[in-house]
């Protein structure tokens, strides 16, 4: 039973991991990002590629893929998202369309494969990122084998997500975040630049998107479409935990997960998405507002 | 009656005998080709209702198309030969024969588990009714549920978009009853009072074609009457439209219906002119690129989202003749809707209301250019 529980609190800390950047944006900016799960996707390759060409471990991908990811994020903010504003559907739909440019960008090697020239770990396949020794095999615990790796990826996740809790609730910068999260037109009136606190919000979930990755390419296989399903996972949780709420993203991740492991377990990987599904609906609508949401806006 | 009214009404008769008139040109299997367009169109069109008109973005608008087209796929299914050709003496879908263990009886009722849910498809009118009642029941609870509760914006979307994304998962999973991901194929034709719609014949195209040209005249008839007027003004202000007295979810959920049951009938017309239903039909892309088709041809305007819709298709029919170009046209995509979204949010449909618009009054001398009414934010 600890085992299969233990499986629960990993696949949550995925989850939370995409889900807080997207609690982050869709809390602070009122922006739907749906390239949020190519952030993802290229947080994994960023794995994949260092891994092929500068030979470095998986442990040097997660800032890599940090910084990566994060300035990716600035230049779509800059570019796109900055101009839709308050136009939250069309946030969805323009950031879909970035979605699909990114998958094809990584399919199409960034247009290269047109003139005949691969990157090795590009393209349309499956790629695969190898996973160092030490955090290979189980250890047992109290009766129960626990995976080296996944206890990894919960100790990665547990840092970042306390990281995020001091840099929301103990800085200045995080105030001004939580500001603009409870009234941005207020905020902005009390003089916080509310054009480059969102930018950088951004810049910061797509980070954590990146990190997500990595941690994903070290159990699963890396391919161009990934990031989709994630971000719709992501996206479930932020709504069941109740938008613009850092508590309700992690207890909701944290439910989501354990129950599509125990779920798993009885029956099948599809059948247990399906109830995921299903207990999001209900959340919705039993609790438009999400299970841990504060009033305001 | 206004010019610009003439000018709409121009329009839709232009684009109605555009698509009667096409079969002069083309031969049948580019016509095959464009009644799945006009499939696509009647999809524009059903997202064009709830998005422009109801201001509901609905993220599952494949769930509904899905459901029609399983419904009849199911009986074309048992219509077909191929099971009498795998060596049974009754209609049984090839897959349950193939999966069957030994010794199963080679009948509906019990040949596996799931399998009696096929029996009431033995008859082609079962599978045409269902594949439009059963959109349509599943449209009005859901609505029920959503709308009496008042849940509105972005979370319509995601409850649409879990349902379908459940939906599918449930049909991939009940792999004895529906196989799973390869869906149903081998299907046979369908059959309404003697005409045999076979999929590359000119009756299956005008049956499409009818089908679109119907949809949209009795959408725009709809959204006209009185109670399409009341749901522009819940799009505009649910509050102010409750206080005045209105029933505001009733009119959401009417709409919701409507715009299911054209999904519904969009379904099935898909099934008979491409002859397979598959899984894919629920998956987030397509239901996501339906609302795309919408926004490029004007999410507002149901004769621009259905041109919309037809138009990226053709185009990319066109495209990815060339084998390379399959991928890019892929990215094209994305950038046109990117581009789309920032510059030209009312889409083509917007753009050619504001051209008319520019003709008709165009600002006498000394007199100043009317002002456009503001386009009220749609959500």
């Amino acid at each position: 039973m600890l085992d299969i529980l233990f499986i629960g609190l990993s696949l949550g800390s995925i989850l939370l991991l995409v889900a807080l950047g997207l609690a982050i944006t869709y809390g602070a900016m009122g922006v739907i990002n749906m390239a949020h799960g190519e952030m993802v996707m290229i947080g994994a390759y960023v794995a994949v590629l260092s891994g092929i060409w500068l030979k470095t471990s998986l442990l040097l991908a997660i800032p890599l893929a940090f910084v990566v990811t994060a300035l990716l994020g600035l230049m779509i903010e800059r570019v796109v998202v900055r101009r839709l504003y308050g136009r939250l559907l069309d946030t969805l739909l323009a950031t879909w369309g970035i979605a699909i440019l990114l998958q094809q960008a990584v399919r199409l090697e960034f247009g290269l494969s047109f003139f005949g020239i691969h990157i090795q770990g590009l393209g349309v396949g499956l790629q695969n990122v190898a996973v160092p020794s030490y955090l290979q095999g189980t250890f047992r615990l109290a009766g129960a084998d626990i995976n080296a790796y996944r206890t990894f990826t919960i100790a990665v996740t547990a840092a970042l997500t306390l990281a995020t809790w001091f840099i929301l609730y103990r800085t200045a910068a995080g105030m001004q975040v939580r500001a603009i999260i409870r009234n941005p037109k207020m905020a902005a009136a009390c003089g916080i630049d509310v054009k480059r606190v969102n930018a950088v919000t951004f810049a910061f979930g797509s980070g954590l998107a990146g990190v997500a990755g990595v941690m994903m390419s070290g159990f699963k296989t890396v391919f161009p479409d990934m990031g989709t399903t994630m971000v719709v996972d992501g996206f479930m949780v932020v709504v069941t935990g109740g938008v613009g709420s850092l508590f309700g993203t992690i207890l909701s991740s944290g439910l989501l997960g354990e129950i599509n492991a125990l779920v798993a377990i009885g029956t099948n990987d599809i059948l247990a998405r399906a109830v995921v599904f299903g207990v999001v609906i209900l959340v919705i609508l039993v609790k438009p507002s999400g299970l841990f949401s504060f009033k305001g806006r | 009656m206004s010019i610009e009214r003439k000018f709409q009404i121009a329009a839709y008769v232009i684009f109605i005998s555009l698509i009667f008139a096409a079969p002069v040109i083309g031969d049948e299997f580019w016509l095959n080709r464009i009644s799945k367009y006009l499939v696509y169109g009647m999809l524009g069109v059903a997202i064009a209702l709830t998005w422009g008109y109801a201001g509901i973005l609905n993220l599952g608008q494949g769930l509904f198309f899905g459901v029609g087209a399983y419904m009849l796929a199911m009986s074309l299914k048992l219509s077909s030969l191929t099971s009498l050709q795998q060596g049974s003496d009754k209609p049984v879908p090839d897959f349950m024969l193939w999966n069957a263990e030994p010794g199963a009886p080679t009948e509906l009722c019990c040949i596996n588990k799931g399998s009696f849910l096929w029996l009431p498809f033995q008859s082609q009118s079962v599978g045409l009714v269902l594949g439009l009642v059963l959109p349509v029941v599943i449209a009005g609870a859901l609505g029920m549920l959503v709308f009496r509760k008042r849940i509105s914006g972005v979370f319509v979307s995601i409850i649409t978009l879990a349902l379908v994304l459940l939906v599918r998962l449930v049909m991939v999973d009940a792999q004895p009853v529906t196989n799973g991901f390869n869906g149903l194929t081998d299907l046979g034709w369908l059959t309404i009072g003697g005409i045999e719609f076979d999929p590359y014949s000119r009756a299956t195209y005008y049956l499409c074609a009818a089908c679109l040209s119907l949809t949209l005249i009795g959408a725009r008839l709809i959204v006209e009457t009185r109670a399409g007027m009341i749901l522009q003004a819940i799009r505009d202000d649910h509050v102010r439209a409750r206080y005045l007295g209105f029933d505001v979810s009733l009119y959401q959920v009417f709409f919701f219906v409507i715009s299911a049951g054209i999904a519904g009938v969009a379904g099935m017309l898909y099934v008979v002119v491409a002859e397979f239903a598959s899984p894919t039909f629920m998956d987030l892309s397509f239901s996501v690129t339906m609302v795309v088709w919408a926004a490029v041809g004007g999410r507002s305007s149901l004769l621009g989202a259905c041109i919309g819709a037809i138009l990226i298709n053709i185009i990319e029919a066109e495209v990815s003749e060339t084998e390379a170009l399959v991928e890019a046209w892929k990215a094209i995509i994305g950038l046109i809707f990117v581009l789309v979204v920032l510059f030209m949010p009312r889409g083509l449909g917007g753009a050619a209301h504001d051209v008319v618009r520019w003709f008709v009054r165009k600002p006498k001398p000394g007199q100043p250019f009317p002002a456009l009414p503001q386009q009220s934010e749609v959500l």
